[in-house]
């Protein structure tokens, strides 16, 4: 029975990809539920007085716990660093990372008894559920940005979206030789402009309101917008290397914001981490400390 | 006057090419246009940009035929006198031009491209440019920042400030050391916080009672890493004043002894250096909010009492584990014995309710007949109605006027409560009343004999006035034979006029016990004090103010009491129909706490404000909404009534 079972799952995973969420037919799913029932049943269950406290028998133990999860997950920074296969796959270990991950959420704050304030001890809760829904988000991320990634980039390198980029830059260049000087200028903002230029903000939204190459082709269309297109206008073969180009940069635009999308979720965790790890330091020392 | 145009250009592969060109021309054109002698294929530069003139062998003037200049040596300029075998460096959009001075006085100008045609045609880092680095700080360094800053300002800053606070001076040689602690103690809570930054580890606000200490945590954890002792409590609350419960062996024999978790809580607790149990910190916790400290749990006393009598063999207390199931009957102390003859103080023991104990009170008063409905008293009640507040009959707030607190009643009061149906008035003197003095039975028999011996018997009107009586009427002479005979025998019935007052049918034989000169050995008439305790329940509270929405007879069966003697105390059968244990489903779940306190006190048992006293009485009120109305007319509210 059981060799049936595992030829059998091997034939699915050469069929089929089984991605670290649905790893092992959601094994650390379902632990992690039930780690979360069985906290949340003892929590309603056992007793505490006055109130459900970090500070009562239960709390300690939750909190151990949770601390004990809190710097396994860690390691999957150095996990990640050796790749394996088999039982305890890299594969698992991020499926078990991202389920007991979410499972802290109830862990921890049935450590806290809903007891929050303006402490440390909160800091650490808080920034572990900064970390545990920065996480999600990357979760969320991963999901759906690869496909949309692909998608846009239409079999296209990055290094090949740049090189279309230069390309169409070198004919605008050419093209735009025979201009006098006030339409050569147009061009230039647009042959000057950075394609990666702009702050975060204008990354994860995608919007460049102040496009040179949308200003240069708004500028040129000053003066063919009121001619007749003749077919030798170097301006017309300008103006159709700027709409080129602007589609282009479209199309680059859209990669980079799905890249910084991909990417944002662990400039929020992995620091949140460590900051979370000095708090937990903090909130364990402080509580003995003062015992 | 020639012009060397060099133009140097580089393969992809980075290999150089060097095209030579000679120009025997004085001026040259550098422009984008075709025909320019120099032909720079670059938009920043205008189609016809500038002339370079040769003045002499080694002099040329660069000039800008329009507005826009060009860079020599880094400067923007429209005109330029140069030296040729000095050198100069022009810039004319991305191209270079170098001038130099060749052999037969030749203008070398070497023309280069230096700046790619566009950014984007640019070297680029792909790793980077393609992601977010250089667009947010680095994760590793936000990582270290954000950690170490945390670290710093809630770890090693308090820690810090800790192990330098200022030293507790202990050169005086003279103080013994325990005392100088607790003085050390004092002092740091007068002072004010000593150490820096700690008032981020405070899990929760201080109870409002300790609001004070806020923030100053050494003075309560005295020691680092060692847990709250007792003695850091007795710093202010003095263990002389916080009566113990019992003797510290005592407790511990009675303790329970904790079931297998229990003992393994315990031993991780004392491994951890926790105060063993009953420790103050153990019933009292803080840092539970801002309100007032918790109530201590009813575990913390059925630790002990729910099953004592299997530990302590000689205590005389009931076990009490839940007031629903295991809770002993009342045992209020009751007078079994009088002061009066050969005592000077009346003898009380605690006798169960269930042994229906009799509480001889001194006093003769039927409960029944005074709150009944018909009869004499109520009659009397209707006579009085306008004048004194009463209502159709007697109600126990007519007679009973609870203390300002509301907790308990007074002492029934002869002026105030009964006189104004129990005169003692025996004469009127031009319409005052004179009255025998409650309460002195002495002054008592001296007003009698005053009033006897300053007062004649009615003169008879046969006798007429003071006309000279005629001889022979004989009837006259003995009808002032007999009231000369009765005037002077009058000081003499004061006697009886006493012995009536004092014996059976006399205003004071009605409610007193009386005792009659001789009996016992007393000289004169002898009047039982009243004992009419305020409490009986001497280590439980009841606060009658609580019960406010309830009737008096609902607990009192003062209705159908026929006897003073009779205890109308009401049996823990009685409270159980609302009370119950703490966890226990009624309409008000009771832990031990409600009625009974640890460090027993003469107080009420101390309850948290806002918690279940409050609570429990507006459940009561919401309850009972019908019933509120009905009680507060025979019931304690009407009690405004009778306070003129």
């Amino acid at each position: 029975m059981a060799t049936r079972a595992t030829t059998s799952r091997r034939v699915k995973g050469e069929t089929r990809h089984d991605g670290f969420l649905t790893h092992a037919g959601f094994r650390w799913l379902k632990i992690a539920t039930a780690l979360c029932l069985v906290v949340i049943a003892s929590y309603l269950m056992i007793d505490i007085t006055p109130r459900h406290n970090g500070g009562s028998w239960y709390g300690y133990t939750l909190g151990t716990i949770g601390v004990l999860l809190i710097l396994w997950l860690t390691a999957l920074g150095m996990r990640k660093r050796a790749m394996t296969t088999g039982r305890w796959s890299l594969k698992a270990w991020t499926s078990a990372h991202v389920y007991l991950g979410l499972s802290l959420i109830v862990i921890g704050t049935m450590h806290t008894g809903f007891q929050l304030g303006w402490n440390v001890h909160t800091l650490a809760w808080a920034l572990m559920m900064l970390v545990i829904v920065s996480g999600m988000f990357g979760v969320a991320m991963y999901a759906g940005i690869p496909a949309a990634l692909s998608d846009n980039r239409d079999e296209m390198t990055q290094g090949q979206m740049l090189d279309a980029l230069r390309a169409i830059d070198r004919q605008l260049h050419d093209a735009a030789q025979p201009l006098p000087h006030e339409q050569a200028e147009a061009v230039q903002w647009s042959l000057d402009q950075d394609p990666f230029s702009g702050g975060l903000w204008r990354r994860l939204t995608g919007n460049y309101p102040n496009c040179a190459t949308a200003r240069a082709q708004a500028a040129l269309r000053q003066w063919t917008g009121a001619r007749p297109d003749t077919g030798d206008d170097p301006l017309e073969r300008v103006d159709a290397l700027l709409e080129r180009k602007q589609a282009m940069l479209a199309r680059l635009r859209k990669h980079l914001r799905l890249r910084a999308l991909l990417e944002i979720w662990l400039y929020v965790h992995v620091p949140a981490t460590f900051a979370l790890l000095a708090a937990l330091t903090a909130h364990i020392v402080s509580v003995f400390f003062y015992w | 006057m020639t012009f060397l145009i060099r133009q140097i250009s580089y393969t992809a592969t980075g290999r150089e090419i060097v095209r030579d060109a000679v120009l025997p021309k004085p001026q040259i054109s550098i422009g984008r246009a075709a025909g320019s002698d120099i032909h720079l294929q670059d938009l920043a530069v205008t189609p016809d940009h500038a002339r370079i003139e040769q003045v002499d062998a080694r002099r040329v003037i660069v000039r800008a035929t329009g507005t826009l200049g060009f860079d020599v040596d880094g400067r923007t300029v429209t005109r330029v006198d140069i030296d040729a075998v000095k050198g100069a460096e022009l810039r004319f959009g991305a191209h270079r031009i170098t001038v130099s001075h060749g052999e037969d006085d030749q203008i070398i100008l070497a023309v280069q491209r230096v700046d790619a045609l566009s950014d984007a045609s640019e070297e680029k880092d792909e790793a980077r440019v393609f992601s977010l680095i250089g667009l947010l700080p680095g994760r590793r360094a936000m990582a270290w920042a954000f950690a170490l800053s945390i670290l710093i300002g809630f770890l090693a800053i308090p820690i810090i400030s800790y192990a330098t606070r200022p030293a507790p001076d202990t050169r005086n040689i003279y103080a013994v050391k325990d005392e100088r602690q607790a003085q050390m103690q004092k002092a740091s809570l007068t002072q004010g916080d000593t150490v820096t930054g700690d008032a981020a580890w405070s899990p929760g606000p201080l109870s409002k009672a300790h609001h004070a200490l806020e923030g100053k945590c050494e003075s309560c954890h005295v020691k680092a890493f060692v847990a709250v002792q007792d003695t850091a409590c007795q710093t202010c609350h003095n263990p002389k004043d916080v009566h113990e419960h019992a003797p510290a062996a005592r407790i511990a024999m009675a303790r329970e002894t904790p079931g297998l978790g229990g003992r393994f809580l315990a031993s991780v607790a004392s491994a951890f250096g926790k105060p063993p149990a009953g420790s103050c910190v153990d019933c009292h916790s803080e840092h539970e909010g801002a309100a007032p400290m918790q109530q201590t749990a009813q575990q913390f006393c059925t630790d002990c009492h729910g099953t004592m009598d299997q530990r302590l063999k000689d205590t005389k207390l009931g076990n009490a584990g839940d007031f629903s199931t295991s809770h002993p009957q009342f045992e209020p102390a009751v007078m079994v014995a009088p002061a009066g003859i050969g005592m000077k103080y009346p003898r009380f023991d605690r006798i169960s309710l269930d042994k229906k104990p009799t509480d001889n009170s001194g006093l003769k008063f039927p409960h029944d007949m005074h709150l009944s409905k018909s009869g004499g008293v109520a009659r009397m009640a209707r006579t009085l109605k306008a004048q004194e507040g009463y209502g159709d009959a007697l109600a126990c707030a007519d007679c009973h006027r609870p203390t300002a607190d509301g907790v308990r009643f007074l002492p029934v009061d002869m002026e105030t409560d009964c006189q104004s149906c129990h005169s003692l008035g025996f004469e009127s003197v031009g319409g005052t009343v004179r009255t025998l003095r409650h309460g002195q039975p002495e002054q008592v028999i001296a007003d009698l004999r005053a009033y006897y011996r300053s007062t004649g018997p009615a003169r008879p009107i046969a006798l007429g006035g003071m006309a000279r009586r005629l001889p022979g009427d004989y009837a006259a002479t003995k009808v002032n034979a007999a009231y000369v005979q009765a005037a002077s025998a009058r000081p003499g019935n004061a006697e009886a006029a006493i012995r009536a007052v004092f014996s059976k049918g006399g205003a004071c034989y009605d409610c007193h016990v009386i005792t009659p000169p001789g009996a016992g050995g007393n000289a004169s008439w002898h009047v039982t004090p009243v004992n009419q305790p305020m409490r009986y329940m001497m280590n439980g509270w009841f606060d009658h103010a609580a019960h406010k929405t309830e009737t008096c007879e609902s607990c009192h069966a003062a209705p159908k009491s026929k006897q003073a003697s009779d205890l109308l105390l009401p049996g823990i059968a009685n409270c159980r129909q609302c009370h119950g244990g703490e966890k226990a489903k009624v309409d008000v779940p009771s832990g031990c706490a409600l009625c009974h306190s640890y460090h027993i006190g003469d107080g009420a048992p101390w309850v948290p404000a806002n918690s279940i006293q409050d609570k429990t009485v507006a459940k009561v009120i919401a309850l009972s909404g019908a019933t509120a109305s009905k009680a507060s007319t025979g019931g304690l509210s009407s009690n405004t009534k009778r306070n003129r």
